[in-house]
């Protein structure tokens, strides 16, 4: 028979067991390329000097090579000249430049996330007043980041995907266990149907977690309803007047 | 009230904008100003916040003086602080409510309470008929709505001087009525120096006691309603009157 229905089982968990590692690598990288990915942004916003020129060469640097590329280049390549590359875990290794990587896409929909805030509310808030750091804290971050939160789950999306290279470097996340199992059993076409799957599952919760999320928060702007943080004052205020 | 000298602007270091304007404004003056687009009208408001930063003069508003060749930010800020500008396109912050926009200055720039900035919210949402919409964000009302909320923003942080950038040009024909009524009934209550760049000849007849038309980047004519609009001199005067249909 061509496709064993009882070694897909059998494998199934074997496979499944790669999945923290996965995750775990996903998560951290999202955490750390959001933050650079924002810092990268604020700096271009703001038009600071140098850093408009390095986020240009960075951004061009990081869509221009591969993946796979980036990560030999820097395991391999930069252990010969850094005893901290050389010293670092694989899983380490590959979080970092997974970080590295995806910080230069999220930079780019923060930015434009940043720039889609009208000029005109700028000028509101500096014609009352408003210093620079409340203006973006207070009004253009809370608008960015609608507009950024689905191209960003776009990026996790990418970046759990992406992910998958790390058994290249010997890491037995979900795609080095199938290597493994399917190099023992011959069964290509079970283990790698078992990956496909279990990438596809997790790739439609995510997407389903971004509709949400994105339908919750344009509702917030266009809702006539009253928001948590000033429902008590407003009916302390209510029945003020009342008495 | 707002004292100018001098003030250039020049953009790109060639288009003269405004040239060696001076200007003078009573407190409690309603000062309207009109003329052909692209005479600097604009630009003469916004260099009174420092929207548009001056090449050269002084600008004094309220008790603050800012020399455009020789100023700091706080300087800039403390400017602003002085007055408050009404937009064209309202310009109202998309991620807060009506109640959150006339608060916004309260609470960040003035430093008062929540509860003290929402009963000053109140009062001025109330004065300009907006008080049932205090829990609507800016994408749920109209554009006539929303040009009475940033009134209400303007009016709160309690200015010296209210500056009326076009305050009715982007505004649908039907609904520029309401908004005029809102500034008519400000300019008739004589609390606040208002400036207003407009092009309703009528509305500012009726409601400035002082018209100022500019021209070419500088004040062509200066005077009363009566002495500006019912008996021009200046020949570029009656020509514009004559175009607007007065």
């Amino acid at each position: 028979m061509l496709f064993s229905w009882s070694y897909f089982l059998e494998a199934f968990p074997k496979v499944l067991k790669g999945l923290p590692t996965t995750l775990g690598l996903t998560v951290i990288a999202a955490v750390f390329s959001l933050l650079l990915g924002t810092v990268l942004a604020l700096l271009n916003y703001y038009k600071v000097p140098v850093a408009v020129q390095i986020l240009k060469v960075w951004s061009s640097f990081i869509r221009g090579t591969p993946n796979v590329t980036q990560i030999f280049f820097f395991y391999y390549g930069l252990a010969r000249i850094s005893t901290l590359v050389l010293n670092m875990s694989p899983v380490v290794a590959t979080g970092v430049v997974m970080s590295l990587s995806m910080s230069a896409f999220m930079a780019e929909s923060i930015r434009g996330a940043l720039m889609s805030v009208d000029e005109g509310q700028r000028e509101a808030a500096l014609s009352l007043g408003m210093t620079n750091f409340q203006l973006t804290t207070r009004i253009v971050i809370p608008q960015a980041v609608r507009v950024a939160l689905p191209t960003l789950f776009n990026d996790m999306i990418n970046l759990f995907k992406m992910s998958s290279l790390a058994f290249t470097i010997g890491i037995r996340d979900v795609m080095g266990n199938a290597r493994i199992e399917s190099a023992a059993s011959f069964r290509f076409f079970e283990t790698y149907a078992i990956v496909m799957i279990i990438y596809w599952i997790f790739s439609l919760l995510m997407g389903m977690v971004q509709k949400r999320l994105e339908e919750k928060s344009n509702a917030i702007y266009s809702s006539s309803t009253v928001t948590k943080d000033n429902k008590g004052l407003l009916n302390k205020k209510l029945q003020k007047e009342k008495n | 009230m707002v004292d100018v000298k001098n003030l250039s602007k020049t953009f790109d270091g060639t288009t003269e904008v405004l040239k060696e304007i001076n200007l003078h404004v009573d407190k409690h003056d309603v000062v309207a100003i009109l003329g052909p687009s692209g005479t600097g009208k604009s630009t003469l408001l916004r260099c009174l916040n420092y929207l548009c930063e001056p090449t050269t003069g002084v600008i004094r508003v309220g008790d603050v003086t800012v020399d455009a060749q020789n100023h700091t930010k706080q300087q800039v800020r403390d400017l602003r602080k002085q007055s408050a500008m009404v937009f064209q396109g309202y310009n109202l912050f998309k991620n807060k409510t009506a109640l959150g926009n006339v608060m916004e200055a309260l609470i960040t720039v003035q430093g008062k309470g929540r509860e003290e900035a929402e009963d000053i919210a109140i009062a001025q949402l109330k004065k300009v008929g907006m008080l049932d919409r205090k829990d609507f964000y800016p994408a749920k009302m109209s554009g006539g709505q929303q040009q009475r909320v940033a009134i209400a923003r303007a009016l709160a942080v309690n200015p010296n001087v209210l500056l009326f950038d076009e305050p009715t040009s982007a505004l649908d024909p039907e609904l520029v009525g309401e908004v005029l009524n809102t500034i008519r009934q400000l300019a008739e209550e004589q609390t606040s120096t208002m400036i207003l760049v407009t092009h309703e000849i009528h509305f500012a007849r009726n409601v400035a006691n002082r018209i100022i038309f500019m021209e070419g980047g500088y004040i062509a004519a200066d005077g009363t309603p009566q002495e500006i609009i019912d008996d021009p001199e200046n020949p570029r005067l009656r020509q514009f009157l004559n175009l607007v249909g007065k």
